[in-house]
């Protein structure tokens, strides 16, 4: 096998995981939690293509495929929700959306 | 035999349309929808009748199952009636009486605010009566046995807004509640034992299900049923408190039908009893003490319908006494002629009542004969078939019954005595309404309130069915009334000739396939209890006329016994010490002991406790997008160290 070692892609993958969930839990712009979504999601991406080289088999990456797929219409719904917060002229501050609050 | 479930399911079928139409019928329609159907009822069982009629006696005898109903095990209950000289027999009586009494319901109930609901109940009762009647196993018979109790109850709280009638119909339901669960207890005995509740099934193998022990405890429970059913002592408190109910009401149910259907479910498994003689002859003996205290209570009772009550009552005592003799026939003969002679004078009463705008008080009668003297006429008939006089219809049922008590030994003399002091008691109390309600000179109550009352009813009546009454007896009632009392008047009169004792016996001898008499009366037993019983019955009738006719002597005045009489034996006021007050007594002592202290305040504290519980994790929900990622990024980080830790 050619390339850097599997341990490479691993680390690479989980930086990428983690600042996206370091951007989810610290950005309060909802358009940057979302983007911050899809990092971790291509961090998991990584790893699972990242094995799916390393033990010679498709699995990995048809999961990739699935996981992206899952991204789009995530997007899909989550630029759909921003769009109509836009429209109600509210504030686009995830911290001032707590009406759920107990 | 599909005219058998024709007959049962047209009551049915009307109970429905009535139900489900609501408002698009008429009140009228619904009357003429619920007749129709106890018509066809009638209609289907005398082709029954004639399909049996045309067979040899031995194979008059025709299950039939629509499906299997329940199964538990090795059990097998089918929805299965069976038609037979006795189901067939009382198919007749019920669907025969009932009809007429529905149709006169058509008159009586005109202008009540709620007549749908009423013939909708009423056709439900003969469903569920014909349903106990020609029941093909003991479950099914126990379903009618249900149903018709339902029916009852609300039948008799039909004006639901008296509190009285609301009081009595719950009252009634509870004794009916305690025979349905002895009845229950006999079957499930039954069912362990015999393996089966179908009639051929247990009856064949009757012999061979127990010991006395067990056999003694299945009669008990029927008979349980029976008594509660039937209004015998010591279950017969209900049945005077259920005429508050409508007059036609009392005529079908508490007088004609359901209240005989103790007699009949005695006759239905004689041969269980037989295997019990000892419970047979409680009966007869129960009967032959609620005859008694009945007649004697009927005495001073004031409400004209509460009259007819106690004497339901001692007539079922007789039915009883027949019954528990072993002579089978003759309780169902007597059963079918008072059901003529019962409707006729409770439909004769509800003229009454109904030209005097309601009123059911004796004391405020009198002089009526002049007054509805069609009235007068049919009460006179029921009244003399009620005390036995020949020829009308209760000279020959209870005449035979009284004779086929002396073929019984010693216990049968008793009972015959008790017989012919209940006949003269029979005579007096049915002589004594006659003349307080009809005999001397108008009262000024009847002065004032027949007239009217009748006036202003006949003026309703035009005003909401465009006069489509034709008021053949102005004054007495609408045609749909004074018509089925004429039919049933001409019933009560020559009924009792379908079997005349020692001449021709078609009722025994129709009925002896299925209940073999154990008691044979000879034509001099006959004889004599004939010449006794007419003769104390005249006895009884001349008293009457004496007190109440002619009011030549004074009633005379026994301060005691009229107290008891007029509080019934102290029987309700015993149960009340006994059964109610307990009751209550117990159920506030717990309550303030157990329910306060420990069921209230323990729920109490579980809520108060769940409540601040709430209020902590409340805070844990804030709303903020963030948290919640954070707690499921710090869980999963948890679950990954675990799962690490655990490798």
């Amino acid at each position: 096998m050619r390339g850097p070692d599997v341990v490479w892609y691993l680390c690479v993958a989980g930086f990428l995981f983690c600042t996206g969930a370091l951007g989810v839990l610290i950005r309060r712009s909802p358009l940057i939690v979302l983007l911050s979504l899809e990092l971790m999601l291509n961090g998991s991406n990584l790893a699972l293509i990242a094995f799916s080289r390393y033990y010679a088999q498709g699995n990995g990456q048809i999961f990739a495929l699935t996981v992206m797929a899952v991204a789009a219409s995530e997007v899909v719904v989550g630029l759909g929700l921003i769009v109509s917060i836009a429209r109600r002229q509210l504030d686009l501050d995830v911290d001032k959306l707590s009406t759920l609050r107990g | 035999m599909p005219a058998a479930w024709i007959c049962l399911l047209s009551p049915l079928a009307a109970a429905l349309l009535i139900t489900v139409a609501g408002n698009r019928i008429s009140r009228r329609g619904a009357g003429y929808v619920a007749t129709l159907s106890v018509a066809v009822s009638f209609a289907a069982a005398v082709v029954s009748f004639v399909a049996l009629l045309g067979e040899e006696p031995d194979e008059r005898y025709h299950p039939s199952t629509l499906w299997s109903w329940l199964t538990a095990g090795q059990l097998d209950f089918g929805l299965r009636i069976v038609v037979d000289p006795l189901s067939v027999f009382m198919m007749l009586v019920v669907s025969g009486v009932g009809a007429l009494i529905v149709a006169y319901s058509i008159g009586y109930m005109d202008g009540d605010d709620e007549e749908r609901r009423y013939f909708a109940y009423m056709a439900l009762f003969v469903f569920s009566m014909l349903m106990l009647v020609q029941g093909g196993n003991l479950l099914i018979l126990l379903v009618g046995w249900g149903l018709v109790g339902l029916s009852s109850y609300l039948l008799i709280g039909f004006w639901h807004e008296r509190p009285a009638a609301i009081a009595a119909a719950k009252k009634a339901f509870v004794m009916n509640a305690i025979g349905d669960a002895t009845m229950a207890l006999a079957l499930f005995l039954l069912i362990q034992r015999a393996g089966s509740l179908n009639f051929e099934t247990v009856f064949s193998q009757a012999d061979s299900i127990g010991g006395s022990w067990t056999m003694n405890l299945i009669a008990l429970g029927l008979l349980g049923g029976a008594v509660a059913k039937s209004a015998q002592l010591p279950l017969h408190t209900w049945l005077p408190d259920a005429m508050e109910g409508p007059t036609p009401v009392s005529a079908l149910i508490h007088a004609a039908t359901m209240v005989t259907a103790g007699v009949y479910l005695i006759v239905r498994t004689a041969p269980l009893f037989e295997q019990a003689p000892r419970v047979l002859e409680l009966s007869a003996g129960l009967g032959a003490i609620t005859l008694i205290l009945a007649g004697l209570i009927a005495l001073v009772q004031t409400d004209i319908k509460r009259v007819i009550a106690y004497s339901t009552m001692s007539q079922i005592g007789y039915m009883f006494l027949a019954a528990g003799l072993g002579a089978y026939a003759n309780a169902m003969f007597h059963l079918m002629t008072h059901a003529f002679f019962k409707a006729l004078l409770f439909m004769a009463a509800g003229l009454v009542i109904h030209g005097l705008a309601g009123e059911q008080d004796v004391r405020r009668m009198g002089g009526l004969r002049s007054l509805m003297p069609y009235t007068f006429g049919a009460f006179t008939v029921g009244a003399l078939a009620l005390a036995g006089m020949p020829p009308f219809s209760g000279f020959f049922s209870k005449d035979s019954i009284l004779a086929a008590a002396l073929d019984h030994g010693w216990y049968g003399e008793v009972l015959w005595v008790a017989g012919m002091i209940g006949t003269f008691l029979t005579g007096l109390y049915a002589f004594r309404l006659l003349f307080l309600v009809f005999w001397g000179e108008p009262s000024p109550f009847v002065r004032e309130h027949l007239m009217v009352g009748s006036h202003e009813h006949a003026r309703e009546g035009h005003l909401m069915h465009d006069g489509h009454e034709t008021h053949e007896h102005a004054g007495e009632g609408p045609f749909s009334m004074t018509a089925t009392v004429g039919a049933l008047t001409l019933l009560a009169a020559v009924g009792g000739f379908i079997q005349f004792a020692g001449v021709w016996t078609a009722v025994s001898d129709w009925l002896e396939p299925v209940a073999p008499p154990l008691v044979e009366a000879t034509g001099m037993q006959e004889l004599v209890s004939s010449v006794v019983a007419v003769l104390l019955g005249l006895a009884g009738i001349g008293v009457a006329w004496l007190l109440y006719g002619a009011r030549t002597s004074e009633v005379p005045r026994l301060g005691w016994a009229q107290r008891l009489l007029e509080h019934k034996f102290y029987f309700d006021a015993a149960y009340d010490a006994a059964f109610y007050r307990p009751a209550v007594f117990a159920a506030t002592a717990i309550g303030r002991f157990v329910e306060r202290p420990l069921v209230f305040g323990s729920v109490r504290e579980l809520s108060q406790g769940m409540r601040g519980l709430g209020l902590e994790t409340r805070r844990l929900q804030t709303g903020l997008v963030r948290t919640y990622a954070l707690a499921i990024a710090a869980s999963l980080a948890v679950v990954m160290i675990v799962f690490v830790a655990v490798r």
